[in-house]
């Protein structure tokens, strides 16, 4: 586990010693997606928190008229897990698809409640991402009833600031919760602002 | 005056497509001998090598896309290329012509193959290269150098042995049709078989070649077929090439700018904080807009 972004990110983020990166990496198993490929369904559940060593993610629910509604992009560095499915063993209600090929981390829960239980500063650092993740949402929730379109999506760009240019627009327009034809007027509308020629 | 040596030839890699209109090797940054750094200022190199594309009614391309930092330089050998950017700009790159932009500060565009050729299709050949900027040009005004082949300066090979178009830089006393923002030469050898000629450039300028047609033996030793990437050493100045048959080639030697590199997607820039100010003056209108 040596040359994994995981790794590095958990020591450069933990007081951790080899020995309990081993503990952890011992039951994680990798996991190569092409772009289009799913590591979960609807309906299916979910058993671990994914880490995404490289590529790019993301969960996705499809309403009952058929629409995609984005709920997060999960680049390089970041986690993805349906907690509803993971700790309350409930069918997943979301997709998870690879957006560009990925390689995906898959970790056991059993394997982080064990690491929690021997090391503070990991426990600590567990908390901490979790309570980052629920700011996130929070935010999120907040601006879908109050922000107009356009804060949301300098929002977005603040949060992923490459993702621009990686996902197709009509995926950012399902996250902001607007049309693409919006997305294209908020970003006419700024260029028109901002560009010098 | 001493010989300047072959360093490796490298065949190209596994293509991959550039948007649905560009099937490309990448020879620069493969990694490996060939980073950013080896061959700076040339920090990116795609070789679409001959393919042929079937009639399409929508052109096949890139769409939107910005770039910062540095300057592109299409090269078509084969098939027509149409470009539009945020700045109203547009243009047909036809076979033997060259588009040098100067992206600079930033530019938007999408780039497509020609609408009449793609509805016949065709075969395609094209060379991309990223020219880095020097810290100090980064933020320059951007700007188009379209040149047409005929304009491009010609020196004829002896004995009726073909010729070479000086794209930028100089060769025998005859100076090229762009200009350019630091030191280099960008040379297109058109050479009959058994053809030879003789270069010589300062043994810190990076040099290269791309066989694109036929194919070429160096200093009487190292042979390169087409499609083929030979770099060569920074050992000496003189170098020879000998067509051992109908040759195309793309030379290229240029000064190094010799400055830091801080690269992520279409920009490129000196520091990470200038990177960052590259995503958000994007992400928030400052490079235009344009239609997808």
């Amino acid at each position: 586990m040596n040359n994994f972004s995981l790794t590095s990110y958990l020591t450069s983020n933990v007081d951790i010693t080899t020995q309990e990166v081993e503990l952890l990496s011992a039951n994680c198993k990798l996991k190569r997606l092409k772009r289009g490929e799913y590591i979960l369904q609807q309906g299916a559940l979910c058993h671990h928190v994914f880490f995404v060593e490289s590529g790019l993610m993301r969960q996705y629910s499809i309403d009952e008229k058929g629409k995609e509604h984005v709920i997060q992009f999960a680049p390089e560095n970041w986690f993805l897990s349906d907690r509803e499915s993971l700790y309350f063993n409930k069918p997943s209600l979301y997709y998870f698809q690879a957006i560009e090929d990925s390689v995906l981390i898959m970790i056991e829960e059993q394997s982080l409640l064990k690491l929690s239980k021997i090391n503070a500063s990991f426990l600590e650092f567990n908390n901490k991402l979790l309570h980052n993740h629920i700011r996130n949402l929070q935010n999120r929730i907040n601006q879908l009833l109050s922000s107009t379109a356009e804060q949301r999506y300098l929002d977005f760009v603040k949060m992923y600031p490459d993702l621009l240019l990686r996902v197709p627009l009509i995926m950012v327009a399902s996250y902001l919760g607007i049309t693409p034809e919006s997305l294209s007027r908020i970003r006419k509308d700024l260029a028109t602002k901002n560009f010098r020629k | 005056m001493t010989k300047r040596s072959v360093e490796m030839v490298a065949s190209p890699r596994e293509p991959h497509y550039v948007g649905d209109g560009f099937r490309v090797h990448n020879f620069i940054p493969s990694g490996f001998r060939l980073d950013m750094e080896r061959m700076d200022p040339i920090i990116m190199m795609d070789y679409n090598s001959k393919f042929y594309f079937s009639p399409s009614e929508k052109p096949r391309g890139v769409g939107v896309h910005p770039h910062r930092g540095f300057e592109t330089v299409t090269i078509a050998y084969k098939g027509k290329v149409e470009h539009h950017d945020s700045s109203g700009g547009g243009g047909v790159i036809s076979e033997g012509d060259v588009q040098w932009m100067t992206a600079a500060s930033g530019v938007l565009h999408k780039e497509f193959h020609e609408k009449e050729w793609s509805k016949k299709g065709g075969d395609f050949q094209m060379v991309q290269l990223w020219v880095n900027l020097p810290a100090k040009d980064k933020m320059s005004t951007p700007k188009y150098q379209a040149i047409k082949n005929e304009s491009i300066p010609r020196y004829h090979v002896e004995n009726n042995g073909g010729e070479i178009e000086i794209i930028a830089g100089e060769y025998k006393g005859i100076k090229g049709a762009a200009t350019t923002f630091t030191s280099m030469n960008m040379l297109n050898l058109k050479l009959k078989s058994n053809a030879e000629a003789s270069f010589s450039f300062p043994s810190n300028f990076n040099t290269a070649m791309l066989v694109i047609e036929g194919s070429i033996q160096v200093n009487d030793k190292d042979v390169a077929p087409t499609d083929h990437f030979i770099l060569m050493s920074n050992d000496g100045e003189d170098f020879t090439i000998k067509a051992t048959d109908d040759a195309i080639v793309l030379l290229l030697s240029a000064a190094p700018i010799g400055e830091p590199i801080a690269a992520h997607g279409p920009f490129v820039m000196n520091t990470r904080q200038e990177l960052m100010e590259a995503f958000n003056d994007f992400n928030t209108g400052k490079f235009g807009y344009l239609e997808d």
